[in-house]
């Protein structure tokens, strides 16, 4: 069988596992290289490039949930990555329209989505069409409606106080509705609470989510509040609320 | 010389083996579809043609690495062939070197066959000139199966068929998201992240070797990419022949 002793193969082999050794720590030393020199796409922007949800549903032999929560996981980074460097979320809502239409049932994609589009994004009418397509999916989650409310409640550039009152009162007839849903309800109906009714709200996300960066984006707006109400200019958070977003942008 | 002899062996047979021959009419066939199916993408067809004729490669030379490659080794133990040539005097790296390189002949002679096709194709179309981009993305394929080959003829010469097909698979996949795996890696807590950065280095690194996005757009790559990938497949392979060398040296044919 070609083996002359034991000390013969004992030498083969390791000089077999010097040359992986060697080989191996060239190819570690390479891909750094490699990584570092040449242009990569960032994770989630190949994503964009998919022409919609619908199409690429069959394209996951059935498993269409993991490919939804692999496109969390990249919309997520997407999210973090601009929120840390240039605060630009143009393809944010096609990436959740994918994810969403991967998995309709998928509710945290549609609030983190959701919030992430109107108060980052600055993309109210995505947002909403976001939020209400999750609705469409999810007709009796109470959560989603509660937080379409909430979405009415804070919009920038102007609070719809009617659709808030209206979104959290169907919230309040579904058995999975947070507590406080009648309560905010009867906030936005009185056209009251103003900015503490909105600090209240971003409190219960802050407290309650389980999206670090939902809680984070919740703390930053309370913030802007808790600012406003030490410098008793009220005008400057509510600006957040009922300002084209342009100006606010500047602000 | 030993491993030449067993390379062009490795080489025929593979050639002979209806899994090829199907793959190649496969491929072919894939080709042909795009090209019906193409007026219906609103005037990307020759984007269409050359990005699915370009998975197509990658896709179909994957089967035919877990279909034939993962057993490479197993296969010949199974039928104890493997007495007969390593009773010569044959080195057991020399062996599976050989193999490796016959069958990764076979999968270039693959790329291409189907390379030249597409080639041919996009130029009836009218876009000649996205050939270099088309090449250099056959090129760039074909250097990825010749690393998933070596993955294969490795984990054929430690494993069952059926285990060597599976782990070949796995490090396929993980291999296929090691940049987002290093991206992960940035975000996570620093020991974790030092270890998924590490096996994000360790899996191989796939990526570099997919310009499918760049040639679909008719552009060609950087030579610096060209050589970076060609020097990683090389010395990937060198590890993974290595490893699978070690490994086979230490196994007891009785």
């Amino acid at each position: 069988m070609n083996r002359p002793s034991p000390a013969g193969w004992r030498r083969r082999a390791a000089a077999a596992w010097a040359v992986a050794l060697a080989f191996g720590a060239a190819a570690f030393a390479l891909a750094e290289v490699s990584w570092r020199a040449l242009p990569h796409p960032r994770p989630l922007e190949e994503l964009s490039y998919y022409p919609s949800g619908r199409s690429l549903r069959p394209a996951t032999l059935g498993h269409a949930a993991t490919a939804a929560d692999l496109a969390w996981l990249r919309a997520v980074q997407y999210y973090g990555g601009h929120r840390a460097t240039d605060n630009r979320f143009e393809r944010m809502e096609h990436v959740f329209d994918i994810l969403t239409t991967l998995d309709p049932g998928f509710r945290p994609a549609y609030v983190f989505g959701s919030f992430a589009l109107a108060q980052e994004g600055r993309d109210f009418p995505a947002a909403e069409r976001l939020m209400r397509k999750g609705l469409a999916a999810n007709p009796a989650s109470g959560e989603l409606a509660f937080q379409l409310g909430f979405l009415y409640y804070v919009r920038p550039g102007g609070r719809d106080l009617a659709q808030a009152a209206r979104w959290f009162e169907q919230a309040s007839r579904q058995a999975d509705a947070p507590p406080q849903s009648a309560r905010f309800a009867a906030f936005a109906r009185q056209n009251g609470g103003e900015l503490l009714g909105a600090y209240e709200l971003w409190g219960e996300v802050e407290r309650n989510s389980p999206n670090r960066l939902l809680r984070e984006l919740a703390a930053r707006e309370r913030e802007r509040i808790r600012e406003a109400l030490r410098s008793g200019r009220h005008e400057r958070a509510m600006s957040r609320l009922s300002t084209p977003a342009v100006l606010l942008k500047a602000d | 010389m030993n491993a030449l002899l067993i390379a062009h062996n490795t080489f025929r047979e593979a050639t002979r083996d209806r899994v090829v021959a199907g793959m190649v009419a496969a491929g072919l066939a894939l080709l042909g579809v795009t090209l019906v199916v193409s007026p219906l993408a609103l005037g990307e067809g020759s984007r269409l043609l050359v990005d699915l004729g370009l998975t197509g490669i990658s896709v179909l030379g994957l089967l035919v690495v877990l279909l034939t490659g993962t057993s490479l080794v197993a296969k010949e133990v199974e039928r104890r062939t493997i007495y007969n040539l390593l009773s010569r005097p044959i080195q057991r790296p020399a062996y599976l070197v050989g193999k490796w390189a016959g069958l990764s002949a076979a999968l270039w002679a693959v790329a291409v066959v189907l390379g030249l096709a597409l080639w041919g194709l996009v130029a009836l179309r009218g876009h000649g000139a996205a050939g270099p981009a088309v090449l250099q993305a056959v090129y760039l394929a074909g250097l990825e199966l010749t690393v998933v080959t070596a993955l294969a003829v490795m984990f054929s010469a430690i494993s069952t068929p059926v285990l060597s097909a599976l782990y070949t698979l796995g490090f396929f996949l993980a291999g296929q998201w090691s940049y987002d795996l290093r991206t992960f890696a940035a975000k996570f807590p620093p020991e974790l992240g030092a270890m998924v950065s590490a096996v994000a280095h360790l899996v191989p690194n796939l990526p570099l070797f997919n310009m499918r996005t760049l040639a679909a757009a008719g552009e060609t790559t950087t030579p610096l990419h060209l050589a970076l990938a060609t020097l990683y497949a090389a010395v990937y392979v060198g590890c993974a022949l290595g490893l699978a060398a070690a490994a086979f040296e230490s196994k007891d044919f009785k």
